[in-house]
């Protein structure tokens, strides 16, 4: 064996014939020392989960993942709450007491709509506990995957992205993804290697009709903005699409936001927004507003339109970055400028980048 | 004729119904004792093993240094954070069992003639209380926590598994491992020992005792430095104690057919009686009384010398592993008493001794203790436990240095090496310093199992560990060390948030 490793040895340090650091040395020493003094690295296995992710990470902790703590506002409105309802249910007994002492086919009319409501209330009220839980299962999912990532730990991988597959398993455009996935958990695969797989098959057509649907929210923005009357409909019309839009994503990427849903989710966006706030400013709406659009030296309305698509596309990129399941790994998060890059081309909402509608 | 046959068939019977029964004695012991520790409130229990010289004795001398000193530790995020305000020690709570002799061995260790502390020989128990803020919840609030640190030999460990198999079971694979070429050599004097033995002769204590003696002086051959072999049950056989000479350990594997019934009164009912003995009078009471109650368990692993041996040790330490997750799942296979129990959370395999390579190398090293616990965590599945694997070292006795030889650059640490070790034809008189070169470990963990060799001489290694004397340190003062704080905050971390 030719290319054997070194072989082990030592030298003692005071050996004539050894020379260490800055000390005297013979004339040709037989071996060199140098200490080091750098310390020993914390942790070998280094976690590098980059800084865009923790900043997502850091938004759905305080949406989507937030624990309920008791606060006083919470005691505050609960009670509230338990006393208005309690209100309500008197109102109704006595509503249904007063029908049937009127006549009592009028009383059992009441109860038969007393039971519909409770029916739909119940109802309303399943739903919307299935979909805020699925909505932080997603959340989850992606915090659990980007720690899977960072350590690139391969049985946490293959489950997290059985999980994943599990998720769109009734979405008939993803069975090729799907089959492909699952191949490559039966494959040997690293952890780290097996997420990407799944990021590009699974989460990339999602990604895409993710954008499309900002785009096509952020050119529709800016074009009323530009054209309508009054501002207050604008406003009202800007607040509608963004609702629209963030549930549109929300849905894309496998959740299904109810009202408590959507108020969660859009605590999530706020807190994203916030967080990035600082970056976003530096690298398009100050280069939109310094530097001012060609759309915006031909009008004031239009100036504003453009400001508005803006808004409508960053915040469906922080509702995209909030509501995916998993991290960005190989695939970049898209900036205002990937979602809607005719905001930026000077010729106003003429031109649509994407085919889709 | 046959009513003999209808009189022993209804012994066996009465015999499995009475380990039913004490089967479900123990169980409810069990439960009592679980449901006692959770109404007294006592904090987490923490045991700390290992197999013997693999440094269980300094970790737990340097972690309590580290905390009562309130040494800063970086990775350790209640002590980062500044939220300790103090650790003490109190009086140990249980009466029974010896107390862990800190003072002793902390002073050993930063005596004038800096030794390393005597080795663990028995059980020993220490309480820790440390005080913190909570950085949770409702804001910052003063706790404390009070941890029992449970220390105790790894070969009781290996003893659990013996819980699950009978007499004849054990025998048999005893002397099937024993046979196994690295073992073969050890062995051969007690398997001399063992021929034109009749299992059916009658019960003399003369002949028991004589093979006894042949078992247990192959088993401390075989724990010796040079051949670092791991797995060596009976755990007591090593480490008598108070026991030595006692029926329940005077016992050895016979050849069995286990087809045959045992009859009554020969050697080989004597045989199994002892072995149930032992593990009435010894292992269940481990069980019961320490290891069902700990919450978070450290094991040491001391994978450098098994690697100084050669393949064959390195391969029986991964069975040794292997059996030590079969024992934490033992606790387990009960549905009765898991529900009652406390259950270990957090399993920590680390291997010590970090300091004795450079830091580049220390990828490596847990790359092949990852290897090592592959299998042992495989077994961990759907148990869950939480796992990790690191390489620290509790007491750093090395600094880091780089050789230039001969057109080489060595990564290469100093210290002071013990007297007597050797290495590349230099030996050592532990009063002088020197640069140590320890050799590369190979990038491919698998590779190291490949071979049958064992107690390899140094030439034929690519690598030579040897021991370091502890460092000097200032006094009052914890030595340095490495990733004991990542151990840390793996082990305690959550319960100080």
């Amino acid at each position: 064996m030719n290319d054997r490793p070194p072989r082990p040895r030592a030298f003692r340090l005071d050996d004539v014939s050894v020379k260490v650091d800055d000390a005297a040395a013979p004339s040709a020493p037989t071996a060199t020392i140098a200490s080091q003094y750098e310390p020993i690295p914390p942790a070998t296995r280094a976690g590098p989960i980059d800084e865009a992710e923790l900043k997502v990470e850091a938004a759905q902790k305080s949406g989507l993942l937030s624990r309920r703590r008791p606060s006083l506002a919470g005691l505050f409105w609960s009670g509230l709450a338990g006393l208005v309802s309690l209100a309500v249910g008197l109102w109704m007994t006595s509503l249904i007491e007063g029908l049937f002492a009127k006549a009592e086919s009028l009383g059992l009319v009441g109860v038969a709509f007393g039971v519909l409501f409770l029916v739909g209330l119940a109802g309303l009220v399943a739903r919307e506990i299935y979909a805020v839980a699925r909505q932080t299962r997603i959340a989850e999912m992606h915090v659990a995957l980007a720690n899977a990532r960072a350590a690139d730990d391969r049985d946490a991988a293959r489950r997290l992205v059985l999980k994943l597959v599990e998720l769109y398993r009734d979405r008939p455009e993803t069975a090729r993804a799907r089959a492909e996935v699952e191949d490559a958990t039966r494959a040997i695969v690293d952890g780290r290697d097996l997420i990407d797989v799944a990021e590009r098959a699974l989460i990339r057509p999602l990604d895409e009709k993710a954008q499309a649907e900002i785009a096509t929210a952020a050119k529709r923005v800016s074009l009323v903005t530009a054209v309508s009357p009054r501002a207050l409909l604008d406003v009202i019309f800007v607040v509608a699409q963004i609702v629209r839009l963030v549930r549109r994503i929300a849905e894309i990427y496998g959740g299904r936001p109810g009202l408590f849903g959507l108020l969660k989710l859009a605590r999530s966006i706020g807190a994203h927004l916030a967080i990035t706030g600082g970056m976003a400013v530096g690298d398009s709406v100050v280069q939109q507003l310094v530097g001012h659009g060609i759309a915006s030296r031909l009008s004031a309305r239009m100036g504003e339109g453009v400001l508005n698509g803006l808004l409508t596309a960053r915040v469906g990129a922080s509702a995209l970055a909030v509501c995916r399941p998993a991290p960005f790994g190989v695939i970049k998060p898209p900036g205002v400028s990937d979602v809607a890059p005719f905001l930026f081309s000077g010729k106003g909402g003429e031109e649509a980048p994407t085919g889709a509608r | 004729m046959q009513s003999v046959r209808r009189r022993l068939n209804n012994k066996q019977r009465t015999r499995t119904h009475l380990s039913f029964f004490s089967n479900l004695l123990f169980e409810a012991g069990l439960v009592a004792r679980s449901l006692g520790d959770y109404f007294a409130g006592g904090g987490l229990r923490l045991g700390v093993t290992g197999l013997s010289r693999s440094g269980k004795t300094v970790f737990l001398t340097a972690l309590v240094n580290n905390l009562i000193a309130g040494a800063r530790l970086p990775v350790f995020a209640a002590s980062a954070e500044g939220r300790i305000s103090r650790a003490r020690l109190e009086p140990q709570p249980d009466d029974a069992v010896p107390r862990f002799a800190y003072e002793e061995h902390l002073a050993s260790l930063e005596g004038p003639d800096r030794r390393w502390p005597e080795s663990t020989r028995r059980i020993s128990q220490l309480r820790l209380t440390i005080e913190f803020e909570s950085a949770s919840a409702w804001g910052a609030k003063a706790s404390s926590l009070p941890i029992d640190i449970v220390d105790y030999p790894g070969e009781w460990l290996l003893d659990l598994p013996l819980l699950d198999k009978d007499y004849a079971t054990w025998a048999q694979e005893t002397l099937e491992a024993s046979q196994t070429p690295a073992r073969a050599p050890l062995s051969a004097d007690w398997r001399a020992a063992l021929k034109g033995l009749d299992p059916h002769g009658g019960a003399e204590e003369d002949t028991a005792r004589r093979i006894a003696e042949f078992f247990t002086a192959y088993l401390r051959c075989a724990r010796e430095n040079v051949y670092a072999l791991s797995t060596l049950p009976p755990g007591r056989f090593l480490m008598p104690g108070d026991l030595e000479g006692s029926p329940a350990i005077t016992f050895a594997p016979i050849p069995l057919n286990p087809d045959d019934p045992i009859p009554p009164g020969s050697l080989a009912a004597m045989m199994q009686r002892r072995y149930e003995a032992y593990k009435t009078h010894v292992v269940r009471p481990f069980f019961r009384d320490h290891f069902a109650r700990l919450d978070r368990q450290i094991v040491l692993v001391d994978a450098l010398a098994a690697l100084n041996s050669g393949p064959a040790a390195l391969r029986d330490l991964e069975h040794a592993m292997t059996e030590v997750m079969r024992a934490f799942r033992a606790g387990r296979a009960s549905r009765f008493a898991s529900i009652f129990r406390p259950r270990i959370d957090r399993i920590l395999f680390a291997a010590t001794k970090a300091d004795h390579l450079h830091h580049t190398s220390h990828d490596r090293l847990e790359a092949i203790l990852r290897a090592l616990t592959t299998r042992a965590i495989a077994r961990a599945e759907g148990v869950g436990v939480e796992i990790d694997v690191i390489a620290l070292a509790a007491i750093r006795a090395t600094r880091e240095a780089e050789i230039r030889h001969g057109g080489e650059t060595l990564q290469a640490i100093i210290g002071v090496p013990e007297k007597g070790e050797t290495i590349g034809g230099q030996a050592f008189d532990g009063v002088a310093e020197a640069a140590v070169f320890p050799g590369e470990l190979p990038p491919d963990p698998m590779s190291i199992f490949n071979g049958e060799a064992i107690a390899r001489p140094e030439a034929d290694n690519d690598w030579r560990f040897v021991r370091f004397r502890p460092p000097p340190v200032a006094r009052g003062e914890p030595a340095p060390q490495i990733r004991l704080d990542r151990a840390l905050q793996f082990l305690l971390g959550d319960r100080l948030a």
